[in-house]
């Protein structure tokens, strides 16, 4: 950077205001670090952290940015799992907290929202609306709408139910990165057909653009009903979800597993007898309860059809609580009593079996690490399968834990290449970037550069995700 | 009493611990109150007292005000407790700050980790 610190703290001072152009270096770290394993590098630690209010702040940094050309790394709350959160070079963080207004319009059917706005904050808000808001990640209390609109995921949800969030987003207001403002779709609950800009902007990955603005169609809100099943193994579920699919059963909203291990610390920690087998859990949606509980017997009467030890619906919200939370604490087994290194598998419907069976041996014979163990649990009717590795201590050394999460990566990346699939909720640049030519191929990877190039000539936003860069 | 020594070891290995999902971000009163800037948040502090006892950082005011300004409410200590990593966040950022107050009472800003 060919500027000083403090000339460069007085002009974001004058571009967002004194108090929120921060070049401290607590904030500076503090901005720094993401969910990834390993520590904070010289590389990673911004110059700068500007928290503006609005479209037009942003583009005061962006075009101040172009001029000085210093890369920009947009802040949600860094709860990426695939390293998006962090800055790949120093940079200013454009933090998107301040943007939080929320405009609902049941009048209109759509709500408006600040990027800033945590998914929780804006669900507890749509609730009085009777409206859903369709992003279910595990990160919902402090994940921000921007950031899962930037990855267009819908997280645990079933695509085949509810689609991406992205096919409900009517239009946004944009900054592309050398300052422009722009306001793309439309106001009407129709979205444009043919070519429009919202389309391509939804899930760049914080490469084309810094959302400033979001209009989301209003869901009302589903009645639902569920299920619980419990198979003898983790296979048996995965034979449930590829019959599911072939004979076109209605499929649920949100149809989550856990393996034979992870039910047993699961339901121990919510104090239900641990299963001796593994877990199915289906919640069925319709716009009525009588809607509901047709698709439930439905549903039922085929998971019945799939011999499981014991399958019925639940219908004491408490009980049903614990089951859906022993997900959640099975996750959280992993994480607080070891070191756990977790994959994206989403193979073709029909390959799903093949793929889960050498998701396993992957993690059970890293080069980077002997002795962990296999933990695995997650959405597997979107479908997605979480392979995790699990090591028991916290006491790693960091050059090992960047080299586990890399193999870890890498070797179930080419699972979603052999088997048609390629993630479906964690975002595709970041760590995964080499994925997308592995995949696709040098034309296509092209493409995205030249796309990226078009709108950013000087590389600078989120500079590095595109590449690749730790 | 335990030595300088021992309580670094004890934050190093407890901080190492948080696998930053940054669920103690948003119900800190702090964050809330500076709206929403992460180095005055639960998370932010336990980063700077790493970063502090690592090397990383210096002794400097914008330092000592984000460590200084926890209310020790406990309320990040809720959320850890049920969707985190069941940290004591407050025991040790009292930890931190009994162990840098030493060091400032010492050497002031001159003060060295």
């Amino acid at each position: 950077m060919n500027l000083g610190l403090k000339q460069l703290t007085r002009d974001l001072a004058n571009l967002v205001g004194k108090e929120n152009a921060h070049t401290d270096r607590p904030t500076a770290l503090a901005y720094a670090k993401d969910t990834m394993p390993w520590d904070v590098e010289a590389h990673n630690i911004p110059y700068a952290v500007v928290r503006p209010a609005d479209s037009r702040q942003v583009s005061a940094v962006l075009r101040y940015a172009n001029q000085k050309k210093i890369p920009v790394h947009t802040h949600g709350s860094g709860t990426s799992l695939v390293g998006l959160g962090r800055p790949k070079t120093n940079a200013i963080v454009l933090d998107t907290a301040r943007m939080q207004h929320l405009r609902i319009f049941p009048e209109r059917g759509y709500f408006e929202v600040g990027p800033g706005m945590h998914l929780a904050k804006l669900r507890k808000a749509l609730t009085a609306h009777s409206a859903m808001l369709p992003v279910f990640p595990g990160s919902e209390p402090v994940a921000t709408i921007g950031g899962s609109i930037s990855v267009n995921t819908s997280a645990h949800a079933v695509d085949a139910t509810l689609c991406k969030p992205g096919d409900y987003v009517l239009g946004m207001e944009v900054v592309l990165p050398t300052g422009e403002i722009l306001q793309t779709g439309t106001e009407s609950t129709r979205r444009p057909a043919g070519i429009e800009a919202t389309k391509f902007l939804v899930g760049s990955e914080g490469l084309l653009c810094v959302i400033t603005g979001i209009r989301m169609r209003m869901i009302p809100k589903p009645r639902m009903t569920n299920i619980f099943a419990l198979f003898e193994c983790t296979e048996d579920i995965l034979d449930t979800v590829m019959a599911m699919y072939r004979e076109g059963i209605p499929t649920p909203l949100f149809f989550e597993y856990l393996d034979e291990k992870s039910s047993r610390v699961g339901f121990e920690a919510v104090g239900l007898t641990p299963p001796t087998g593994a877990v199915a859990m289906m919640s069925m949606s319709s716009a009525t309860s009588a809607g509901c509980q047709e698709k439930a017997e439905i549903f039922l009467a085929f998971l019945h059809r799939q011999h499981p030890l014991e399958a019925r619906i639940v219908t004491d919200a408490d009980e049903w609580d614990k089951i859906w939370s022993s997900r959640a604490e099975a996750g959280n087994y992993v994480y607080r009593l070891g070191s756990t290194f977790g994959s994206e598998v989403t193979p073709r419907v029909d390959k799903l079996r093949e793929a889960f069976k050498e998701a396993k041996e992957i993690i059970l014979n890293l080069d980077s690490y002997k002795g962990n163990e296999f933990y695995s649990f997650g959405h597997i009717g979107a479908p997605t399968i979480h392979a995790y590795a699990f090591i028991p201590t916290k006491d790693i050394p960091n050059d090992i834990k960047k080299a586990i999460t890399l193999e870890v990566r890498e070797k179930t990346e080419a699972l979603n290449i052999k088997y048609g699939g390629c993630g479906g909720e964690w975002g595709l640049t970041a760590q995964r970037a080499g994925f997308l030519e592995k995949k696709y191929g040098r034309a296509y990877y092209d493409l995205l550069v030249n796309l990226k190039k078009a709108v950013d000539p000087k590389n600078i936003l989120n500079r590095g995700n595109l590449e690749g860069w730790m | 009493m335990k030595t300088d020594v021992t309580v670094r070891e004890t934050l190093l290995r407890e901080i190492a611990k948080c696998r930053s999902c940054r669920f103690c971000v948003d119900v800190c009163p702090t964050y809330q109150a500076s709206e929403g800037v992460e180095s005055v948040s639960a998370y932010g502090r336990l980063q700077i007292i790493k970063y502090l006892l690592t090397g990383v950082l210096a002794f400097d005011d914008p330092m000592t005000y984000c460590l200084y300004s926890c209310l020790l409410c406990r309320s990040c200590e809720t959320v850890c407790k049920s969707k985190g990593q069941n940290l004591e966040i407050c025991e040790l950022i009292l930890l931190g700050r009994t162990l840098l107050s030493g060091k400032l009472a010492q050497r002031g800003r001159n003060a060295t980790i």
